[in-house]
C-alpha cells in the first residue's frame, strides 16, 4: 500500500515537472529580456508596481531592474546599449547625449502640477531667522545643488525667471550629492534648496529647515520622462510600445491609490509595502512608510508627455550654454508611444 | 698636552671588546695601535675622543691645549667624512663656523690649511670630483683647521690604494716633520705603523688588552722601506700577531 | 668521416680568426625622438579613426575636438580664471602641506618621542582616501576654500612626512658622528648635515606630493567650486561634453608635467653635488 503510494506519486512528480518545464519553456522563448535602469526612489514606484504585478510579464516583457546610484550613469547605459529604458531628470548631460543622436524621450512620468504633492523649497534655519522668508528674497542668497547642469540647477533658474530676477544673483554651490547639500543647509552654509517632498518633509518636521514655498507656484515642470535608445524606437518599436503599456498601467495604478491615500488605507498600505521592497528597503517598513507616502508625487497620466515643458527646458540649457545648440526637441522626443501636449508649433 | 688612559674597558651588550687599557700619549708623538679586527682599536678611538663613553676606567686629558686650538681631540676617519654636498672650501668651513670668528679669520685658516695640505687649487671642487687620496687630504686639511692639540685617526688610509697610500705617509711624515703634531693612529697594516709611529701598541684579540709595546727610535724621515731595522720590527710585531690574528680570524662574528 | 677515429698525429690548426663579440645589448641609450614620435603618432592614429567614423563620436571625441573645446576656453577667457582658481588651491595646499611634513617628519627622524608617537598615526591616517573625508572636511572647514585647500593640505602631508623621515634615517650616521666629532652644535647639524642629506628623499616626496595634490584636485573642487580644472571637468563630465571633459584633462596633465619640470629643476639646483 505505501509502495504503491509512493509510485503514484512519483509518477506525478515527473508529469508536474514535465509540465512546469514545458510552461518555462515557452515562457522563456515568448517573455523578452528588457533591462530597466531605475533608481530607489519613490518617483520609480510605477515600475515596481508594474513589475510586482506582472504587468510587464503580460506583456511578453522578461524584466530586469538595473539599479544605480544617479541619473547621470542611466542615460550612459542606454546610450551604450548596457540598459533598454530609464526615467530619470531631464540634465544638461541627458540632452547632449540625446543631441548626438543616442536617445528618445518617450514618456513622462513625473510631474510638478499645481496643488499637487511636489518639490518644496525650504531655507536653513539660519537664514530664515536672518530673514529669508518669502521666495523673492532669492537674490544674493546661495542654493544647494547637486551640479552645474542637473535639475537641481535647471529649478534655481526657473525660481529666477518666474520672479523675473537675474539669475546671476543667485549663488550656486554644486555639492555633488544630495547629503552633502542636506548637511550643508542643516549647518547654514547654504542657504537654501528644492527638493523632493519625502526629503522635504523630513526635514521640515525635524526642523531642520523651513519650507517657504512650492515648486509649483513659479512653473508646472516635466521632472522625469522615460527615454529609450534612437535603435531601440527605430528596430524594436513593437517592443517599445509593449514597454510603455505596460508601464502606464503601473503609473494608473500609482495614481489610483497614492495619489489618493486616504480613500483605500488597506490598498494604500499594500501599495506602500510593494514599493517598499525596493525603496528604503534596508529601512524598517514602519520607519519607511511615511517618507515613501509622503513621496507620492503626481506622475503623468497614460505617461502623457509634456513636451512644450521638454522644449523648454532644453532652451534655457542651451541658452545656458550647458548644451550645444545644434538640435531641437523634435530630434530627441519620439512621440508616437504616448499621448503628448502643450506641443510647441 | 698629554693623554691618559687608565684602566679602560667596554663592552657593547655582552660582548666585552676592550680590558684594562693603560696608556699614555705624549705630546708630539704618533702612537699606533695595531691589532687583529675586532679587538677594540676603533672603539678605543672612540673613547679617546668623547664619542662613546667607557663602561670602566677614565681618558683624562694632562694639561692644557694651546689657546689658539679650537677642538682639542680631533678625528680623521676612515671614510673621510666629507659633506658630498659641500665643496672642498665649505667643508673645511663646516668646522670653523661654529666658532666666533671673522669671515676674514676663517678664510685665513681655510686657505692656510689647503696650502698646507697642497690643495689650494681644489678649493672649489665638490668631493666626487675627487680621489679617495685627495678626499683624505681634504679630511686631514678640515683636521688641522680647528688646531687640534691630539688628532684621532681611525684607519685613515685604509680605503685608499696601495700606491696612494705611500703618497699619504710621505705628506704626513712631511708634515709632522713641519708641525710636530700629536697624534693617534688606529690601523691594521703593520708597515704604516712602523713608517709612522714613534711607539706601537699591540693589542690582543677580543677582548682588547695591550699586549705589547713597541718603541721605534729612528726618525720619521728616515724611514725608508729598505731600511733593515724597520723590517725587522714588522717582523717581530708580525710574530707577536700572528697567533692572535689566526684566533681572531677564526672567530664567530657577534656570535 | 664521423667514424674515422681522430688521428693520433696533432690535430690541424684552425686557422686564426678573432675572438667573437658577446657583449652587445642590455644598454638602453637615449632616443630622444621616439617619445614624441609615439605620442603623435597615437594622436593622428586617433584623429584618423574619428574622422573616418571608426571612432564614434559618441565614445571619444576627435582630438582636434578636444583642441577646440580648449581654444574656446582660452577665447572665452575662462582658461585663466580656471587655472588660478586650482593654481591657487594647489599653491596654499601644497606648500603648506609639504611644509608642516617636513617638519612633522623631521621631528620624527630626530626625537624617539616623536617617532613613537607619530609614526602609527601617521601610518594610519595615510592610506585614508581623503575624498573619502571630504564630508568631514565641509563640516571643518566649510564648502569654500577651506575644504579644498584642507584636502590639498592632507593629500600631500602625509607622503612629504614619510619621505622626510625616510630621508633623515637615510643620513650617513658617520657624517653626523664628524659633525659631533668637531663640537658642531645640535642645531648646526641638523641645519648643515641633516637637512641636506634628506634633501634628496625630501624632494622625490614633493615629486609625490605634487602629483597627488594635482589628482586630489578634482575631489577638492567637487565642493562648491565654481571655477577650476577639477570643476571644469568634473562639469563636462555632468554634461557629457566630452571635448570638454578631454581638454580638461589636458590641462590637468599639463599642469603635472610643469610641476614634474620645476621639480626636476630644483632638483637639478639644489642637488648640484650629486651629479
Amino acid at each position: 500500500m505505501k509502495h504503491r503510494l509512493n509510485a503514484t506519486w512519483h509518477r506525478s512528480l515527473i508529469a508536474g515537472s514535465a509540465l512546469a518545464l514545458i510552461a518555462l519553456g515557452t515562457l522563456a522563448q515568448a517573455a523578452e529580456v528588457v533591462n530597466l535602469g531605475a533608481l530607489r526612489f519613490t518617483s520609480h514606484a510605477a515600475g515596481y508596481i508594474a513589475y510586482e504585478k506582472g504587468y510587464f510579464r503580460d506583456q511578453g516583457i522578461d524584466l530586469k531592474f538595473k539599479f544605480f546610484q544617479a541619473a547621470q550613469p542611466v542615460a550612459v547605459a542606454i546610450a551604450s546599449g548596457d540598459v533598454d529604458f530609464g526615467v530619470t531628470a531631464l540634465t544638461g548631460g541627458f540632452f547632449n547625449l540625446a543631441g548626438k543622436g543616442a536617445l528618445q524621450v518617450i514618456g513622462g512620468v513625473w510631474h510638478e502640477e499645481k496643488g499637487m504633492n511636489g518639490s518644496a523649497i525650504l531655507v536653513s534655519n539660519k537664514a530664515f531667522d536672518a530673514g529669508f522668508k518669502t521666495v523673492d528674497q532669492f537674490p544674493g542668497k546661495s542654493i544647494g545643488i547637486t551640479q552645474l547642469g542637473s535639475s537641481f540647477h535647471y529649478m534655481a533658474g526657473q525660481i529666477a525667471e518666474a520672479n523675473g530676477f537675474d539669475f546671476k544673483e543667485i549663488k550656486l554651490k554644486p555639492l555633488q550629492k544630495v547629503g552633502a547639500i542636506i548637511g550643508a543647509l542643516k549647518s547654514g552654509q547654504v542657504d537654501s534648496f528644492i527638493i523632493a517632498p519625502h526629503i522635504a518633509k523630513g526635514l521640515v518636521n525635524a526642523g531642520a529647515a523651513k519650507q517657504i514655498g512650492w515648486l509649483y507656484d513659479y512653473a508646472p515642470y516635466q521632472v522625469t520622462t522615460v527615454f529609450t535608445s534612437t535603435k531601440n524606437t527605430k528596430e524594436k518599436s513593437d517592443l517599445v510600445g509593449r514597454f510603455m503599456k505596460a508601464y502606464g498601467r503601473g503609473v494608473a495604478d500609482f495614481r489610483r491609490v497614492m495619489l489618493d491615500q486616504d480613500k483605500d488605507p488597506a490598498a494604500t498600505e499594500a501599495m506602500t509595502k510593494l514599493i517598499h521592497k525596493y525603496v528604503y528597503a534596508s529601512r524598517p517598513y514602519a520607519k519607511a512608510a511615511p517618507s515613501i507616502k509622503s513621496g507620492a508625487i503626481n506622475l503623468n497620466a497614460g505617461n502623457a508627455l509634456d513636451v512644450g515643458d521638454v522644449d523648454k527646458q532644453l532652451k534655457w540649457f542651451q541658452a545656458q550654454k550647458l548644451v550645444s545648440s545644434g538640435f531641437s526637441v523634435r530630434d530627441i522626443v519620439d512621440l508616437s508611444y504616448v499621448q503628448a501636449y502643450n506641443i510647441p508649433n | 698636552m698629554n693623554l691618559q688612559m687608565q684602566n679602560i674597558g667596554h663592552s657593547y651588550e655582552d660582548l666585552q671588546v676592550l680590558d684594562g687599557i693603560d696608556l699614555h700619549i705624549d705630546e708630539g708623538q704618533i702612537v699606533c695601535i695595531v691589532g687583529p679586527s675586532g679587538c677594540g682599536k676603533s672603539t678605543l678611538l672612540r673613547l679617546i675622543g668623547g664619542l662613546e663613553v667607557a663602561d670602566s676606567g677614565t681618558v683624562l686629558m694632562d694639561g692644557e691645549p694651546p689657546e689658539s686650538c679650537l677642538n682639542p681631540l680631533t678625528y680623521v676617519f676612515q671614510d673621510f667624512a666629507l659633506l658630498p654636498w659641500r665643496t672642498v672650501e665649505k667643508n673645511i668651513s663646516l668646522v670653523l663656523e661654529d666658532h666666533p670668528l671673522s669671515p676674514a679669520a676663517r678664510a685665513t685658516i681655510i686657505d692656510d690649511v689647503l696650502r698646507r695640505t697642497h690643495l689650494s687649487e681644489f678649493k672649489d671642487v665638490f668631493p666626487r670630483q675627487l680621489s679617495g687620496g685627495m678626499k683624505q687630504r681634504v679630511a686631514i686639511a678640515r683636521a688641522l683647521a680647528v688646531k687640534p692639540a691630539v688628532m684621532l685617526m681611525d684607519e685613515p688610509l685604509s680605503a685608499l690604494d696601495s700606491q696612494t697610500r705611500e703618497l699619504l705617509m710621505e705628506d704626513l711624515v712631511d708634515l709632522w716633520g713641519r708641525e710636530r703634531f700629536t697624534a693617534v693612529y688606529v690601523t691594521h697594516n703593520l708597515s704604516e705603523a712602523v713608517r709612522l709611529g714613534h711607539r706601537i701598541v699591540v693589542l690582543s684579540r677580543r677582548p682588547g688588552r695591550i699586549c705589547e709595546v713597541v718603541d721605534i727610535d729612528t726618525p720619521l724621515d728616515q724611514r725608508d722601506t729598505a731600511n733593515p731595522e724597520l723590517a725587522q720590527k714588522v717582523k717581530i710585531l708580525w710574530q707577536l700577531l700572528h697567533d692572535e690574528a689566526r684566533a681572531a680570524d677564526r672567530e664567530l662574528a657577534n656570535v | 668521416m664521423s667514424e674515422q677515429p681522430p688521428s693520433p698525429a696533432s690535430p690541424p690548426r684552425p686557422t686564426p680568426h678573432p675572438v667573437p663579440f658577446r657583449g652587445g645589448g642590455f644598454n638602453p641609450r637615449p632616443l630622444g625622438i621616439v617619445g614624441p614620435l609615439v605620442f603623435v603618432g597615437l594622436i593622428g592614429l586617433w584623429e584618423l579613426g574619428s574622422q573616418t567614423g571608426v571612432i564614434g563620436a559618441l565614445f571619444l571625441p576627435a582630438p582636434s575636438e578636444a583642441f577646440a573645446a580648449l581654444n574656446e576656453l582660452f577665447q572665452s577667457g575662462f582658461l585663466w580664471k580656471h587655472l588660478s582658481a586650482s593654481l591657487q588651491r594647489l599653491a596654499m595646499g601644497w606648500s603648506l602641506g609639504s611644509l608642516a611634513g617636513v617638519l612633522v617628519g623631521l621631528s620624527i627622524g630626530l626625537f624617539s618621542l616623536a617617532r613613537a608617537g607619530l609614526v602609527p598615526v601617521v601610518s594610519a591616517l595615510f592610506p585614508i582616501p581623503k575624498i573619502a573625508l571630504l564630508p568631514l572636511f565641509i563640516i571643518w572647514f566649510g564648502i569654500g576654500e577651506g575644504s579644498k585647500v584642507a584636502t590639498l593640505f592632507f593629500g600631500s602631508f602625509f607622503p612629504t612626512v614619510i619621505a622626510t623621515y625616510g630621508g633623515v634615517d637615510a643620513v650617513d650616521r658617520g657624517l653626523i658622528r664628524m659633525g659631533q666629532s668637531f663640537n658642531l652644535s645640535w642645531l648646526s647639524i641638523v641645519r648643515k648635515i641633516v637637512l641636506p642629506g634628506a634633501l634628496p628623499a625630501i624632494l622625490s616626496g614633493c615629486r609625490i606630493s605634487a602629483s597627488i595634490a594635482i589628482i586630489l584636485l578634482v575631489a577638492a573642487e567637487m565642493i562648491g567650486a565654481e571655477f577650476g580644472v577639477g570643476a571644469y571637468i568634473l562639469l563636462a563630465g555632468n554634461l557629457m561634453a566630452m571635448d570638454q571633459l578631454i581638454a580638461g584633462v589636458v590641462l590637468l596633465s599639463s599642469m603635472g608635467l610643469i610641476v614634474a619640470f620645476l621639480i626636476g629643476k630644483a632638483e637639478r639646483r639644489l642637488l648640484r653635488w650629486r651629479r
